[in-house]
């Protein structure tokens, strides 16, 4: 026994301040997540079920606006371009990203200059990517004019022509986030363990055999994660069609985005807007979310 | 089928110099035990000749061809990685039957064997699990399967056995030596373990430092180490080394003086000896105050169920003794240590053994 008159204190786990802290600090963040996301979201909620007349509700019309879409033939054929650009530009993003990483893990001299200048479309915003493409695209001054004239050819149409719209406008969505995939990618090649690759040079493995067996399995994980990333961000491009083409011509680059901002802004019907953008929204969900599933099956077998 | 040799080979980090002029030769169908302390260059050597790096200075040769700026794939060896480098994402079964399968064996060819070479490790049931569900032993013996499931010129193991338990580590001991018999395709066996060494190979190479200290069958790195260095590395325990002078008779020893013949004498003297060396075995406890007998006191007492192991401190140094089983004795008891000098051998200051035991055979006890 201890002489002293002071009782040692013992101090229980998940009391006292012990209990109160965690929500301490998880109040400033919690608010502003509330403020920010969750308001809005339920405000687009109620939105999406009300018919609009100059900006103020005029009626409830609960689901009405969720079946009209269906029947819409512009939402139809927004959505139709939409998954054709998603699917073409993350496909060669993710194709070319790949293959910089692959190039990039390679240690030689001016590699990290290289990574570098591989990153820079990536980090300069979107709107002043656009303008930039836009100079080169346009069919009077362009540079690709320019060029064509310079090798004897005429005017190149491209903003004016619909499919060259359309392929101009996935070029530019290519140009800017293939360094995204890159990124992710090289990081997770520079995570694989390397006796692995080691191990499958000596058992006799040419450089394609060693990527199909080792490289491609080992980064299914990481390249789906990129793909999702890039596929939920690609659904939402809006500020470089804006300003490339605002949809033009006629509807050859009007994606779900574009057609939105048109219904809310231009046609002012709001409520008609938010139900698009919360059905499209379900559906970047569920593609999400069936490609992490999918995922996980992958990894699990 | 092939010999293996390094010729000169010479392997720099950056400024670090890790393989100081590597000069061996593995004749065609033997076992090389390369035996060495940590960090001595031996995986070094083992990734050179397997082509993963490539040698500052020097050349690779297996079986007369010029391999050393030969792709690894095209040097026909197979090896058991120190961390073994399993395929993660790959079963148990298609890592042991990848070199198959990328030689373009048949279903039917690559199953049978995979179920053979499992059956020998012991892994039969573990065939449908991916590596990272084995524990370390398991995964090291996948490594090994993967490797002899090939037939390869030759076999590189980088210590296939560190991390199985004692049993385990024996059986295997076994299986290997039998199956690289079987195969006849020369092995290189890395390994700091040097019961493993000398039981299993054919020939033994000692390394420290990067450097190559003696290549010769186990009996005789056992019998007539080239240095000290050797000398106290291979045996367990260790060759007692205690400081020694010449005198007129022989050698002074301690305390005591130890008679010898006349014509090593001659040969000590010329080579300047300054140490001599004792295997444990080659000594027994006497009683003290005996002619010819080393004074000293008990220091440890270690029975080991077949034998006693004495440790006894004498004026120049403790000394293990190998006694009895029925050896009694307390710590500070005084004792005397006895053996025959011609079982000696000794050191010049250099640290080369200057004069061997006298017989390499029938020892003398
Ligand atoms: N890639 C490398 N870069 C720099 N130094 C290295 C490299 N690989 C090995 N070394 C150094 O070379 C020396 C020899 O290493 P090595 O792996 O050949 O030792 P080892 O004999 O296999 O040891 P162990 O028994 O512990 O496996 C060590 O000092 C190590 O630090
Ligand atoms: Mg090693």
């Amino acid at each position: 026994m201890r002489t002293g008159t002071q009782a040692r204190k013992y101090r229980l786990q998940g009391a006292g301040l012990d209990l109160a802290l965690p929500y301490l600090m998880l109040a400033p963040g919690l608010t502003i997540v509330l403020g920010v996301l969750v308001y809005p979201l339920w405000d687009g909620l109620r939105a999406s079920t009300r018919a609009y007349r100059y900006g103020s509700p005029v009626a409830d019309v609960g689901l009405q606006n969720y079946l009209h879409l269906w029947s819409d033939a512009q939402f139809l054929n927004a959505l139709w371009v939409t998954v054709k650009f998603v699917a073409l530009s993350v496909s060669f993003e993710a194709v070319l990203g790949f293959a910089l990483a692959l190039f990039c893990l390679h240690e030689f001299r001016g590699i990290r200059l290289l990574r570098t200048v591989l990153i820079i479309p990536m980090v300069i915003t979107p709107v002043v990517v656009a303008i930039v493409f836009r100079l080169i695209y346009a069919s009077d001054a362009g540079m690709l004019t320019a060029l064509s004239k310079a090798t004897g050819g005429g005017e190149v149409q491209i903003l004016g022509n619909p499919l060259n719209a359309f392929i101009g406008l996935v070029a530019l969505d290519v140009w800017e986030w293939t360094p995204l995939m890159f990124l992710i990618l090289l990081a997770g090649l520079q995570s694989l363990p390397h006796e692995p690759f080691e191990a499958a040079r000596v058992d006799g493995a040419g450089a394609w055999r060693v990527f199909a067996d080792l490289t491609f399995p080992m980064m299914r994980p990481v390249l789906a994660v990129a793909i999702v990333l890039r596929t939920i961000d690609a659904f939402g491009t809006f500020d470089q069609v804006f300003v490339l083409t605002r949809g033009g011509p006629g509807e050859a680059t009007r994606l779900i985005s574009i057609y939105g901002y048109d219904t809310a802004f231009k046609f002012q019907q709001t409520g008609y807007a938010a139900a698009l953008f919360v059905t499209i929204g379900l559906v970047v969900l569920a593609l999400a979310f069936s490609a992490i599933r999918l995922l996980r099956r992958v990894d699990a077998s | 089928m092939g010999s293996v040799v390094f010729k000169n080979v010479v392997k720099n980090f950056g400024a670090l110099n890790v393989l100081r002029s590597l000069d061996l030769t593995v004749p065609d169908h033997k076992f090389l035990a390369l035996l060495g302390p940590s960090g001595c260059g031996k995986t070094t050597a083992l990734r050179i000749l397997a082509g993963l790096d490539m040698p500052t200075a020097g050349k690779v040769f297996i079986g007369e061809r010029d391999v050393t700026r030969l792709q690894p794939r095209d040097r026909d060896i197979a090896m058991v990685f120190q961390s073994y480098a399993l395929y993660p994402q790959m079963t148990v079964a298609d890592n042991i039957g990848y070199p198959l399968w990328i030689r373009g064996t048949s279903e039917a060819g690559r199953k049978a064997k995979i179920g053979e070479v499992a059956a020998i490790l012991e892994i039969g049931h573990l065939l449908d699990r991916r590596p990272r569900q084995l524990s370390g032993g398991q995964r090291q013996r996948v490594a090994l399967a993967r490797a002899i499931v090939r037939d390869p010129a030759a076999f590189l193991m980088d210590e296939p056995l560190s991390n199985l338990d004692a049993r385990l580590r024996l059986t295997m001991r076994g299986e290997i030596k039998r199956l690289c018999q079987r195969l006849s395709a020369t092995t290189i066996y890395v390994t700091h373990d040097q019961v493993e060494a000398l039981t299993m190979a054919d020939l033994v190479a000692v390394m420290q430092g990067g450097e190559l200290q003696q290549m010769a069958p186990p009996i005789e790195i056992y019998d007539r180490p080239a240095n000290r260095f050797v000398a106290t590395f291979v045996g367990n325990p260790p060759m007692n080394i205690l400081p020694a002078a010449l005198c007129e008779q022989g050698v002074t020893v301690a305390t005591g003086i130890v008679p010898v013949d006349q014509t090593r004498l001659a040969a000590c003297r010329l080579a300047e000896i300054v140490e001599i060396g004792l295997r444990p075995e080659d000594c027994s406890v006497a009683p003290p105050g005996e002619a010819g007998v080393l004074q000293g006191e008990i220091y440890v007492v270690e029975p080991m169920g077949n034998e006693t192991l004495v440790n006894v401190r004498l004026e120049g140094g403790n000394v293990q003794v190998r006694a009895g089983r029925d050896f009694r004795g307390v710590v500070g008891e005084s004792i005397g240590v006895a053996f025959d000098p011609a079982n000696a051998c000794f050191f010049n200051s250099g640290g080369l053994t200057a004069v061997h035991r006298v017989n390499n055979n029938g020892r003398v006890k």
